[in-house]
């Protein structure tokens, strides 16, 4: 028997917990330190201790400096960002769609996809810019890293429409067209509504995984960088904390998309869940 | 694969249409890229011009160079190593989640917590451990304010330690995900059923729940050695330029135009990384799980 | 007539890969009947469901609803509605949205179509849930929203699928007043599958009794349950004992059987009446045979007719009738279902040795059932 504390918990729920709250402080420690340094003071150095609080490394970041191009480079990672989100998402929901059915080839797609994935990302981007290369076309951030990156963000938006899919419940598609709905009203009106939380997933991999990408975009990036190219660049020459400041900051912007993914997917799913027991929901669409 | 959706007929163009773009992404950004490298591997290097014959040079160097084994021990070596630590960290904080705690919607919530530094830049989360565990770091200084030691400890940064923390820290995720999907397809009944035949707690565990998991950990295996083996800032900057990978290497090499030698060493690793996946995926087939 | 929900198949077969879901089906089913498709998992009622919806196609064969051929027409071109198992009420739409959705699909202007719907509500009561989600519904409510959704488009046919299973039994109870008062206001032909045989016979003007893509026997309720055609369904309805044996006598419209554990029986019989030598089937009532304990222990019944001995196995209170089980001995078990003052009267335990007797005149002769109905 195992024995139970007063409020019906074994022991080893404490002893789980306890390590879950290690493991979480070890994934958002460090980063706290960072956000904690990036309020440096003018004299401070890049480790501690504190001189002082500060919004001078913010300021840094916004004057053009001779270690980097901040608000270029931030803005074109978000326009690269929302770019490849949308691809990702029309490419993913198409793709999905297709491999509903059975068709010749069908593995062999899945396969390539999965492959791109595992692949390693510097060698990927080694790849598309021999590619470029070869075919005397200059490499730049909205055609060869976008396709670089596309590669990573399609077979996540691939697999998380597979999971999606395979909990949809085709009954609805019979009810649409039992009510007189041709395939396109279907897929317009019944479809992908009840899909949009898989959907704002998909979205949000595209837009997260684009936004920090970094093996990949590397190599094939052109002239002008993106985001985590510039950062990248300014670790192998680490001078100031203003490095810090910008991680503060890409990393809020990363919250607050995430934030705006995740508030909308609940606010769907509560006016749609039927009351279930037991039984862990889909996060992305338990339709 | 699946049969039909509703209302449609059997012999039909439109799958093909709608796999269509995906597949031509594929093909242009990873198909022909991958053939590329092939084919640059058996290159000859002139200075800093390569030259498209047929060569195996850049293999003879690859495989007599001493340079390489080294590289390739060290790299699998942390795979191996990051692999192990972070099947524990995936299946403890899986299994706390999915068995322990109570309430659906706290279970979503700290599952959150635990994926949302993922969708975080990669590069600021690696180097944020450098003023974290360096000489005058956060960690030192707690460890000194406590009183468990009273001067620092230098091992924590610049060295294999802070390379493998480092690699834990930012693809544990890799292992969660999978191995938490797996866990909580797990029928509870079937848990109640063996509790109730009187199996311990540690029983379930090795009868029960580590065999329904088995795709979710090998799925994240999957990633977490393909991860590893292919990554080279990592561990660039947190071993100081110590250590090195088969990828850093190779970004070394693609630096200084190099492509020959380094396109070799590509179709080398990634030789070396799908016999690593084929093999895990002899052992469990992840096919099922991932073609939903 | 091209209002007229008239439904006609006509040997319809319909093959699953390897298994015969139907197998050359002949049936008709009249104008403003209510019609139910009774039978276990698998027997193929809702594959003839879906196939007069539009759902499926029959491999072989032909639908006809109203006269005309509707074999490769769309579910809406039939003038056929479907009521899912489960409703299949779409989540994220509003009860309105829902019920209005058939408009939206053919063009109907918002305003319009929002008044229909909420017309259409009302006759179910449910127009102040207009505005709800269909989560927020009990499952009462959430089967008259897809009966609503289904009606609004004036269907000349409405096809449910187990429309009951999914509620609890006091308000499966209720729903069943329900449908029937709703078909017999419309008017219109409902097809109705279910796999309970008292919602069967409580709801329909007509019971078809299938098993394994065959159909058993389509007949009134009442000639279900009182007048089986086979054994099967003489033993699916429940309401009967099926007695087996070779015929040794006929006379004069009655003939004698003798089973296997030398056991006699006598039926009427009509003009047709079997041979001697025959193998034939008949079945008992359950409410139509007497129980009493046996006075003296295991007398031999020697040539009495109509009379089984044996222990009670089971006693099972039904409210208005106990049912009793009893074991005899190499045969299937009997079953009588004794009104519950009788019962009460003269008591059995489990283990009784007991007599069960019924009358001649009470026991009808199983005749076959055909696949072919008109």
């Amino acid at each position: 028997m195992t024995t139970r504390s007063s409020n019906g918990r074994p022991w080893t729920f404490y002893a789980l917990a306890a390590f879950f709250t290690l493991f979480v402080l070890f994934l958002y420690g460090p980063m706290s330190a960072i956000f904690i340094l990036s309020f440096q003071g003018p004299t401070g150095g890049l480790t501690f201790p504190m001189n002082g609080v500060s919004l001078n490394w913010f300021k840094a970041l916004v004057v053009q400096q001779r270690s980097g191009d901040f608000v270029g480079s931030f803005s074109r990672s978000i326009v690269l960002a929302i770019i490849v989100l949308t691809i990702t998402v029309v490419i993913s929901i198409m793709a999905g769609l297709a491999f509903r059915y059975r068709f010749r080839g069908a593995t062999a797609v899945f396969y390539m996809a999965i492959a791109s994935l595992i692949m390693p990302g510097l060698l990927l981007g080694l790849g598309v810019g021999l590619m470029f290369q070869f075919a005397h076309v200059s490499p730049a951030w909205f055609s060869s890293a976008l396709g670089a990156q596309l590669t990573w963000t399609l077979p996540f938006g691939l697999l998380i429409m597979f999971a999606v899919f395979s909990r949809f419940n085709r009954t609805y598609e019979e009810a649409a067209r039992d009510l007189g709905a041709s395939p396109w009203q279907t897929l317009r009106l019944v479809v992908l509504p009840i899909l949009l939380p898989g959907i704002i997933g998909v979205a949000l991999f595209g837009f997260t995984l684009s936004y920090d990408e970094f093996p990949r975009t590397l190599i094939p990036i052109g002239s002008r960088n993106t985001l985590p190219l510039e950062i990248w660049a300014m670790t192998t020459d680490v001078t100031s904390p203003a490095l810090y400041a910008l991680g503060t900051l890409t990393t809020a912007v990363s919250f607050v998309v995430i934030a705006v993914a995740l508030t909308s997917i609940a606010v769907i799913q509560r006016r749609r869940a039927r009351r279930q027991r037991g039984r862990t929901p889909g996060l992305l669409g338990d339709a | 694969m699946r049969p039909q959706p509703p209302g449609t007929s059997r012999v039909t163009l439109t799958p093909y249409l709608l796999v269509a773009p995906l597949t031509a992404v594929l093909i242009v950004f990873f198909g022909i890229p991958l053939v590329l490298v092939v084919v640059v591997s058996f290159f000859d290097l002139d200075k800093f011009d390569i030259i498209p014959t047929f060569v195996l040079t850049n293999y003879s160097e690859l495989f007599g160079s001493s340079l390489t084994y080294t590289l390739y021990a060290k790299t699998i070596t942390y795979a191996l190593i990051v692999w192990a630590i972070t099947l524990v960290i995936g299946f403890t904080v899986s299994y706390f989640l999915v068995f322990h705690v109570r309430s659906v919607l706290v279970q979503m919530a700290l599952f959150l917590l635990c994926t949302v530094p993922f969708w975080t830049s990669n590069v600021i989360r690696m180097i944020s451990w450098i003023p974290f565990l360096g000489r005058h770091g956060l960690f030192n200084q707690s460890l000194i304010a406590v009183g468990i030691t009273d001067h620092p400890l230098e091992f924590l940064l610049f060295s294999n330690f802070s390379v493998v923390i480092a690699y834990v820290h930012l693809f544990s995720l890799f292992m969660i995900v999978p191995i938490f999907n797996s866990m909580a397809r797990i029928d509870r009944a079937v848990i109640e059923a063996a509790v109730d035949g009187g199996a311990s707690r540690a029983r379930v565990i090795t009868d029960i729940v580590i065999p329904l998991s088995k795709t979710g950990i090998a799925l994240g295996s999957i990633f977490v050695i393909a991860l590893v083996m292919g990554d080279f800032f990592v561990v660039k900057i947190m071993s100081g330029g110590q250590s090195s990978s088969v990828v850093a290497a190779m970004s070394n090499e693609i630096a200084i135009l190099q492509y020959p030698p380094a396109a070799a060493n590509a179709v080398c690793l990634l030789i070396i990384v799908m016999l690593m996946v084929a093999a895990i995926m002899r052992l469990v087939d992840v096919r099922r799980e991932l073609s939903g | 007539m091209a209002a007229s929900g008239h439904i006609e198949l006509r040997s319809v077969t319909k093959r699953f890969d390897q298994t015969l879901a139907a197998d050359d089906i002949s049936l008709t089913i009249p104008h403003g009947s209510y019609c139910c498709l009774l039978g276990p998992s698998g027997c193929g009622k809702t594959t003839i469901l879906r196939m007069i919806a539009g759902h499926e196609a029959p491999t072989a064969g032909d639908i006809r609803i109203g006269g005309e051929s509707v074999v490769g027409l769309p579910p809406v071109r039939r003038g056929t509605a479907m009521m899912f198992q489960n409703y299949a009420l779409f989540p994220h739409l509003t009860v309105l949205d829902n019920v209005a959705f058939n408009l939206k699909v053919r063009g109907v202007g918002k305003a319009e179509r929002h008044q229909r719907a909420r017309e259409v509500l009302a006759q179910v009561q449910l127009d102040q849930f207009a505005d709800r989600m269909p989560a927020q519904l009990s499952g009462g409510q959430q089967q008259r929203v897809a009966l609503s959704r289904a009606l609004i488009t004036k269907p000349r046919v409405l096809l449910l699928d187990e429309p009951l299973s999914a509620l609890d039994e006091f308000l499966r109870l209720q729903m069943r007043g329900e449908l029937r008062r709703i078909q017999r206001e419309l008017g219109i032909t409902f097809v109705h599958v279910t796999h309970t045989q008292l919602e069967a016979i409580a709801v329909a003007d007509r019971v078809v009794v299938m098993d394994q893509g065959r159909i058993e026997q389509a007949a009134s309720a009442h000639e279900i349950y009182t007048l089986p055609a086979t054994a099967y369904v003489a033993r699916f309805m429940g309401g009967q004992n099926v007695l087996a044996g070779t015929v040794i006598a006929v006379n004069g419209g009655t003939a004698t059987l003798v089973d296997g554990t030398g056991a006699r029986f006598a039926t009427p019989v009509k003009s047709t009446a079997p041979a001697k030598g025959e193998e034939i089937s008949c079945c008992i009532r359950r409410d139509r045979v007497d129980v009493e304990k046996m006075r003296a222990p295991s007398l031999p019944l020697g040539e009495a007719t109509n009379v089984l001995a044996g222990t009670v196995h089971a006693i099972e209170y039904q409210g208005a009738y106990v049912k009793v089980t009893i074991d005899v001995p190499r045969r299937e078990q009997f079953v009588a279902n004794l009104a519950d003052h009788a019962f009460l009267a003269a008591p059995l335990d489990i283990g009784d040795a007991v007599v069960a007797r019924w009358a001649t005149e009470d026991v009808h002769l199983l005749t076959g059932g055909s696949n072919h109905v008109n």
